[in-house]
């Protein structure tokens, strides 16, 4: 939120980049549905943001399949399909405030729950252990003053920079937006066409470096 | 080995990666990192302190590297504390355990001014562990680097290590499965290679021929390859039972089976045994035992080969499939520990479960040149994205930056212009 506040007062956006350390959630794993559900209820909240939104920034395969973890683990490890595809559509940004996708999640599940005739498990070695990451975000040094300074500067940010002010931005960003977007609109002469662009990008379904493409496609078709 | 710098690196991890890390350091510049481990030569660690080091200077780290010094008992001792934590039952008495406090003060005493005075200590693996106790007036942050699978550890063993390991202020495993219940954060830092190394370089082809012709290997079938060392949980048996189901049906490859250590160990020896018997009626199976610093015939026989195997029954992180997938190779890997999280069924390789299954995957594979060859492209870029030593230099900036800011779900580090004070 500081950066953000202090992008509107300034003008200038600060590029920023971050970097993840993974720990352990502090929780057994759970080896069924049953006992995942117990382990959601009861993890810390990082633990969610950790499966369902840093998939794309930690150091593991951008699996196509399923973009979060407790689908990708419905699908491969439990077989379960149904439960598979219901988490799998889930959109982690969408809701406004994390608790909301936890009361989400354990809906999901105990839905689920209800349907099935009896408890697959998987074996112990292969149970779903809840992780968290802690963020550590860093100066890069760049600063942009005007919207061409996007174009100039993003071929040169990391993907990990493109996680932080793109989709780690709606964590922090009042209305739940990028901070391209949040900057832009506070401009003097805010491209807006740009910004129409920005909010149109579904970037469900795109790894980071299929994002910066997609960014930089964007800003050279409206700028 | 030469010390190389991170601009070596560059072109391979890509510029941006690089100035990434320069980024990050920056916020720990003059930073007194000291990695403290039982070995300068030899084994797993050293190798990873030996690219380390100069690299963490080079980012402008203040980072050294002491050793334990011991005797053989001491080292008996420590060696019974590794068994152990890898799930061994062993004997551990009051006596060994004297032994080992006696001989780690005497450790303690020469090493204190400079880990009480550092700003990170990083301890790895059980053998220096205690020192902590015995440096009260530590000034910096302490973490132990477990590099042991501790997923199922002797219970006296596990004890004994929890009770030194406990007062960190943080440990780090190599996969989220090893972890162990500890009242501190318990970060995961996963094994990485050295691309510039002579396991992994690029090597021409002239070289390659050379390695195959040295071992009566020819080049005019595709060869399968699987390196590890003669061990029954690497399941040679059941690699060549694949490569006969394979060749049964007239399809017609090489076998290679390449690995060292098998002298000093009984139990490899008797594996070895045991795989030469099986190989013996079939010319186009290939059994090599290999010295331990071998790395450029590895690095050849894993560039030369069609596909990788490594059809293990259990696994630690399985470096050897990260190898082969570096090497533009689709992996066919049993489907246990870190394996899994390398291969990825029709983008780097397969996972299989029996030797029939790694017999399908090979033939089909095998019959798709244009499959094979899109696999290894992705296989190769997956470890440039994940698998690099650069990546596991950044996890390491990462946590350090993380505890030295009071570890919080979100740390800044935007402190640029002041780091030299913090840290100096």
């Amino acid at each position: 939120m500081a950066k953000s506040t202090n992008a509107k007062k300034n003008q200038v956006f600060a590029v920023k980049d971050c970097a993840i350390i993974t720990q352990t959630g502090g929780l057994d794993s759970a080896i069924n549905l049953r006992e995942l559900k117990e382990r959601i209820i009861l993890c810390p909240i990082q633990c969610l943001y950790f499966h369902f939104c840093e998939t794309l920034i930690r150091p593991t395969f951008d699996n196509p399949e399923f973009r979060n973890d407790l689908a990708l683990w419905a699908s491969t490890h439990l077989r379960d399909g149904v439960l598979a595809e219901k988490l799998g559509i889930i959109n982690p940004y969408g809701f406004a405030d994390l608790e909301k996708l936890r009361e989400k999640v354990i809906e999901i599940i105990e839905d689920r729950l209800s349907e099935l005739q009896s408890l697959p498990s998987v074996p112990r070695g292969e149970g779903f252990i809840l992780m968290r990451a802690a963020t550590v975000v860093f100066d890069t040094g760049v600063k942009m003053t005007s919207p061409e300074d996007i174009r100039k500067y993003l071929p040169d940010m990391s993907n990990s920079s493109i996680y932080y002010h793109f989709l780690e931005a709606r964590r922090r960003t009042p209305d739940r937006t990028d901070d391209f977007t949040f900057w832009l609109q506070f401009l003097k002469n805010k491209p807006q066409p740009l910004i129409d662009a920005f909010s149109q990008i579904d970037f469900s379904f795109l790894n980071l470096s299929e994002l910066k493409q997609e960014l930089i496609k964007t800003v050279d078709k409206y700028l | 080995m030469k010390s190389r710098n991170l601009n070596d690196y560059e072109e391979i991890a890509g510029e941006i990666v690089v100035s990434q890390l320069r980024q990050l350091a920056a916020n720990l510049k003059g930073a007194r990192v000291v990695h403290v481990n039982s070995t300068r030569v030899g084994g797993g660690v050293a190798e990873i302190l030996d690219w380390m080091l100069p690299l963490m200077n080079d980012l402008g780290l203040n980072a050294s590297w002491e050793v334990i010094d011991g005797y053989d008992m001491f080292f008996d001792v420590t060696k019974t504390f590794h068994n152990g934590m890898q799930g061994s039952s062993v004997e551990l008495t009051q006596k060994m355990i004297k032994i080992y406090e006696k001989n780690i003060e005497k450790n303690a005493d020469r090493l204190r001014p400079v880990l009480e005075e550092a700003d990170f200590v990083i301890i790895h693996d059980p053998q220096p562990a205690a020192l902590l106790d015995l440096c009260p007036e530590r000034k910096g942050k302490w973490v132990w680097r477990c590099h042991i699978d501790t997923s199922r550890p002797d219970r006296k063993v596990w004890k004994y290590i929890k009770s030194k390991v406990e007062g960190y202020d943080g440990s780090i495993f190599s996969m989220k499965s090893f972890a162990r219940p500890l009242p501190h954060p318990q970060f995961i830092v996963a094994p990485s290679i050295d691309p510039l190394s002579p396991k992994n370089c690029d090597i021409d082809e002239k070289e390659i021929k050379k390695v195959f012709s040295k071992y009566g290997i020819p080049n005019d079938r595709p060869v399968l390859t699987q390196i590890s060392r003669f061990d029954m949980f690497k399941d040679p048996l059941g690699v060549i039972k694949a490569f006969k189901t394979l060749t049964e049906n007239n399809f017609q490859a090489e076998l290679v089976l390449a690995g060292g250590g098998a002298t000093d160990d009984p139990e490899g020896e008797k594996v070895l045994r045991e795989v030469k018997a099986a190989a013996q009626e079939n010319p186009h199976i290939h059994v090599l035992l290999l010295p331990s610093d071998a790395h450029r015939t590895i690095n050849a026989l894993q560039r030369g080969s069609a596909l990788i195997i490594q059809k293990s029954l259990q696994e630690g992180f399985g470096l050897t499939v990260t190898e082969g997938l570096w090497k533009e190779k689709p992996v066919i890997g049993g489907n246990v520990g870190g394996i899994r999280l390398q291969i990825h069924n029709y983008y780097t390789g397969f996972l299989v479960e029996t030797p029939e299954g790694a017999a399908l995957r090979i033939r089909e594979l095998l019959h798709d040149p244009a499959k094979l060859k899109r696999m290894g492209k992705v296989a190769k870029q997956f470890v440039r994205e994940n698998f690099l030593l650069t990546r596991h230099l950044r996890e390491y900036l990462t946590f350090m930056l993380g505890l030295g800011r009071g570890l919080t779900n979100y740390v800044l580090a935007e402190c640029r212009e002041h780091c030299d004070e913090n840290f100096q």
